[in-house]
């Protein structure tokens, strides 16, 4: 169970990583546009 | 704990990936509210064509003011003589009207000269651009050249995705130079020809 649990908060960060990740592209991408 | 990670290595992974895919979604799709769409004119934008006429409207002569020749008392057939120089007058005020509105609508294109210039020279403007300027009436360098800030921004406010190239590719002077045929000068700012 606890394994279980320890999983899910580490995907969980993995996920939010992506999500700051995402963020960076498209802030970079969007900024090459002019927008 | 680094044990959970090498075994389910491939699972973060696609957790990452999933994060930045629904962040780069999240982020594209709210882009789309600041998208403006110039396409359709409305009457209150500079430059607008209704607005214009409007202008000219108001500034041809009130109807009010047309005054009928004085005659004097007595003359004969004096109505028929009034009613025709009213008449007379009011199809002149009429051809003044639609003379400052002819003149209110083609004031971008303040000189337009008969012997379209090559557009594409001044460096920014491409095919498209050059078709968007000869539909506006700009065919010539002379013309860019004569332009103001009103003038520019007349323009700027009908060239929909291309707005501020004017300005920011210093169209003005470039067609200023290219108009006087000052290559050596035009070359030395901008770039070769």
């Amino acid at each position: 169970m606890a394994m279980w649990f320890e999983l899910m908060v580490m995907l969980l960060a993995a996920y939010s990583v992506g999500l700051g990740i995402g963020w960076l592209i498209w802030g970079r991408v969007s900024n090459d546009l002019g927008e | 704990m680094m044990q959970m990670v090498e075994t389910w290595w491939p699972l973060f992974v696609v957790a990452l990936l999933l994060g930045i895919a629904i962040a780069w979604w999240i982020f594209a799709s709210s882009r789309k509210t600041q998208v403006r769409d110039h396409s359709g004119a409305d009457v209150l934008d500079e430059g607008a064509a209704p607005a214009a006429r409007n202008q000219a409207l108001i500034d041809a002569a009130p109807a009010a003011a047309v005054q009928p020749p004085v005659v004097p008392p007595g003359v004969a057939g004096a109505g028929t003589a009034v009613a025709a120089a009213v008449e007379a007058q009011q199809i002149r005020m009429a051809e003044e009207a639609e003379a400052a509105e002819a003149e209110a609508q083609s004031a971008p294109p303040a000189s337009p000269s008969p012997a379209g210039d090559d557009l594409t020279r001044i460096k920014g403007v491409g095919g498209k651009l050059n078709e968007l300027l000869a539909s506006l009436g700009v065919t010539s360098f002379a013309q860019i050249a004569a332009w103001n800030d009103a003038d520019i921004d007349r323009i700027d406010t009908q060239l929909g995705r291309f707005q501020g190239r004017i300005r920011r590719d210093s169209w003005v002077e470039q067609a200023r130079l290219l108009a006087e045929g000052n290559t050596a000068g035009y070359e030395e700012k901008f770039g070769k020809l």
